[in-house]
């Protein structure tokens, strides 16, 4: 039984299509990301999802069930654009958002202690939230979210502006809570993120879905035709006639190799070749990594195959020295 | 229900532990006692001796009149040991202490005095012109050096008045005893009369009440309007989206909030009845008033107080939902100001006349109803219909306005960025 899905949704603001025709379905126990880029449709998706908003058409299904706002209270919900009572002191505003999910006043104490502990920001129970660091607010909010124990956790943009610490100290508790068979839906443009932790994806663009399943599948469709290549010396290998494009970076080149029935041969041949040139110090043969997959698709359904929003990978901070394509 | 409570006992919470909400209901009425005390001790005072000259050619008339201003001092009522305990609002009462010179008019005489007025030496000189003829009255001026000293004129003139009058008598063969006890003024002994015929006192109170109730309806309105604009700035409510309806977030405000306002009234009203209580009344011109009110009187106050507020706050809500910052909201929120200022500017008329037929029709329009009608149950006699058509009207209207707000507040709180024209404010109302 999926935890959420949604069925041919469709919603329209004045005269914006926001989402269109978006199906999906999340699995307990995975890790679900929704990914697009800003204005696709991301944001309106969630909140259809929890009743924030309802659609135009289509149907929103939650536990198996046609939405109703009485399970809301196992679903947690981190909002992209954070949120606290600044005045608040943190013990107490943990307290009221566990209580509006159902919590007991007591129980919510106990565990916000708990989670704070847990977190290492036990100091900051007694302090107001202004007076709190902004990843410390973040991972406040972050508890907030987790503190009644929902089967459903949605996250926009989990660990954006979190130091690279706190970011695995978080992740690693959202790993532990899908080992605990709780859905994470978790939307972002970081696919390195994605491509590490999701089980499944869906990638929506202009308000329409234009790829979803679960990542081995999407990755199987593609061919492996990508070579990463660590060397010292020559270059020359660069123009085998198997390499179709070439990214060079310094003594490390990205290539893709033309499509045809024989890639395997041809990446050996490619191998066999560089290695008379220069030193090889690594040499690996993969799928298109998910961000190329991901600008591929969002210029397949752009009809001016342009597109500018897409934020490159924060992993991979390097600009290519310079872009070399054959014919 | 139990989302409503949760969010009102927050909102509620968090207000009355700020150091704002104890400062204010601390300060208000302290700085309200320090006027009243300050004018008291700047009245206690305040300089009440005059010396004036009486100028006339008629000797004994003019040492009448001196003798009238100096002799037993024109106490308004009382001696201070019976004005002890209570609050004295009106320092004029004290007293005046008069200094009185007779001279006889010469040459250069009105120089003399108008210099000596310009230094302050003097207060003021009466000027009595001799009869035209016997039996005719002679001609006054009196020339004040402040001619906004009323009180010293005022008692020139009564002093005259009783000179004149006694003169009158002796002339027509009274005795100097008969004459005494012709003027004997009619004293009224103030009979404290059974609480809800005391109209002085219950104006008092009313007015107070009024005025009370204009205060928290403002200042808790703009509270909802700027405890909206919080949240939507802090980008919480979308948080709370996910958990709570915004009906219902708007209804634990509005009730939060406003229960933070009741607390606050709440503690004023028993400070003012205490310190009525430890005083026998309070002392407004003369009056002693007992701040007390009827049954029925409270009653009212709450049942318009509260759909007052309700009304009030419904607008201050949908103005929050609809503004994005303070400063817009500092724009919009003529619309929350005019109708209570209308109140306000309403307020003598219909104090003085309850029932006129100007006060009827203003009572009726549902924004000026909770402040107008209260006071008109209070100290007029409107027809039960009239009394039970407002409140029903006022009742429906704030359904209404709520119900409204609540659509508004719906999608008010997710759209930021601009403040929607009136056409898309149509639309919001439309779908949500």
């Amino acid at each position: 039984m999926p935890i959420v899905e949604l069925q041919h949704v469709r919603k329209v603001y004045d005269t914006k299509v926001a989402v269109d025709d978006l199906s999906f379905s999340i699995e307990p126990g995975t890790m679900f990301g929704l990914l697009g880029p800003n204005g696709s449709g991301k944001t309106s998706s969630i909140r259809m999802m929890i009743g924030i908003t309802l659609p135009d058409s289509g149907a929103v299904s939650l536990f198996g069930r046609p939405f109703h706002r009485s399970v809301l209270g196992r679903v947690g919900y981190l909002p992209e654009e954070r949120g606290l009572y600044k005045k608040m002191n943190v013990l107490d505003q943990l307290i009221f958002l566990g209580s509006l999910h159902g919590l007991s006043g007591s129980e919510a104490r106990q565990r916000a202690k708990d989670w704070c502990e847990r977190l290492n920001i036990a100091e900051a129970l007694k302090k107001k939230t202004e007076d709190l660091s902004k990843g410390m607010q973040q991972k406040i909010q972050f508890i907030s979210t987790l503190l009644h124990e929902p089967d459903l956790i949605i996250m926009d943009e989990p660990f954006s502006g979190l130091d690279p610490v706190n970011a695995a100290l978080l992740m690693d508790v959202l790993v532990e809570m899908r080992g605990r068979g709780k859905a994470i839906l978790f939307s972002t443009h970081r696919m390195d993120q994605v491509e590490k932790m999701c089980d499944a994806i869906a990638l929506i663009h202009n308000s329409h879905l234009i790829l979803s399943g679960s990542m081995r599948e999407i990755k199987a469709r593609y061919p492996r035709n990508r070579v990463e290549i660590q060397f010292d010396g020559d270059d020359a290998f660069l123009r085998h006639p198997a390499v179709a494009s070439v990214k060079r970076y310094p003594g490390r080149a990205e290539i893709v190799l033309r499509a045809s029935d024989t890639l395997n041969d041809d990446s050996q041949s490619l191998l066999a070749t560089a290695i008379r040139c220069a030193q090889i110090t690594r040499f690996e043969i993969t799928q298109p990594t998910l961000e190329e997959i991901f600008i591929e698709k969002v210029n397949e359904s752009t009809p001016r195959g342009n597109i500018t929003e897409i934020r490159p990978a924060a992993g991979n901070p390097e600009q290519p020295e310079s872009a070399v394509a054959h014919a | 229900m139990h989302n409503v409570w949760l969010i009102a006992r927050r909102e509620y919470l968090e207000r009355v532990r700020t150091r704002g909400f104890v400062i204010t209901t601390i300060m208000i009425p302290v700085v309200m006692l320090g006027f009243l005390v300050g004018s008291i001790v700047l009245g206690a005072h305040e300089n009440m001796d005059r010396r004036i000259v009486v100028v006339s050619q008629d000797l004994p008339l003019a040492e009448a009149v001196q003798s009238a201003l100096q002799s037993a001092p024109r106490a308004a009522t009382a001696t201070p040991q019976a004005n002890a305990g209570r609050f004295n609002l009106r320092a004029a009462a004290r007293p005046i202490k008069f200094t009185v010179d007779v001279m006889e008019p010469a040459v250069g005489t009105r120089d003399l005095l108008d210099q000596q007025l310009d230094s302050n030496e003097i207060d003021g000189y009466l000027w009595i012109q001799p009869a035209p003829a016997p039996g005719a009255q002679p001609a006054f001026s009196y020339t004040p050096r402040s001619s906004s000293d009323r009180a010293t004129s005022d008692a020139v003139t009564a002093a005259l008045n009783k000179v004149l009058l006694r003169r009158q008598l002796a002339r027509s063969g009274a005795t100097a005893g008969q004459a005494d006890a012709l003027m004997q003024p009619a004293e009224i002994q103030p009979v404290r009369g059974s609480h809800h015929r005391d109209r002085a006192s219950s104006m008092v109170s009313i007015g107070a009440l009024f005025f009370l109730m204009y205060l928290v309806i403002m200042l808790y309105g703009m509270n909802v309007a700027r405890s909206v604009i919080e949240e939507k700035t802090s980008r919480i409510f979308e948080v709370m989206l996910a958990a709570v309806r915004p009906e219902e977030m708007m209804a634990g405000k509005i009730i939060g909030v406003g229960a933070v306002g009741i607390t606050q009234m709440g503690i004023w009203l028993a400070a003012i009845f205490l310190a009525a209580g430890s005083s026998s009344g309070i002392n407004i011109g003369g009056e002693t008033i007992h701040p007390s009110l009827t049954g029925p009187q409270v009653a009212y106050f709450l049942v318009f107080f509260l759909l007052g507020y309700l009304f009030y706050s419904a607008i201050a809500a949908a103005l929050g939902a609809m503004t994005n910052s303070e400063q817009e909201l500092q724009q919009m929120n003529i619309f929350l100001m005019l109708p209570l200022l209308a109140c306000f500017v309403a307020l003598g008329t219909v104090m003085m006349t309850p029932d006129s037929r100007l006060a009827q029709v203003l009572a009726f329009i549902p924004p000026f109803t909770p402040l107008l009608m209260y006071m008109r149950v209070s100290l007029g006699h409107p027809h039960a219909w009239e009394t039970i058509l407002s409140i029903t009207m006022l009742a429906v209207c704030t359904a209404g306005l709520i119900w409204l707000t609540s659509r508004i507040y719906r999608v008010g709180v997710l759209m930021y960025g601009k403040r929607p024209s009136f056409s898309e404010l149509m639309r919001w109302l439309k779908y949500s």
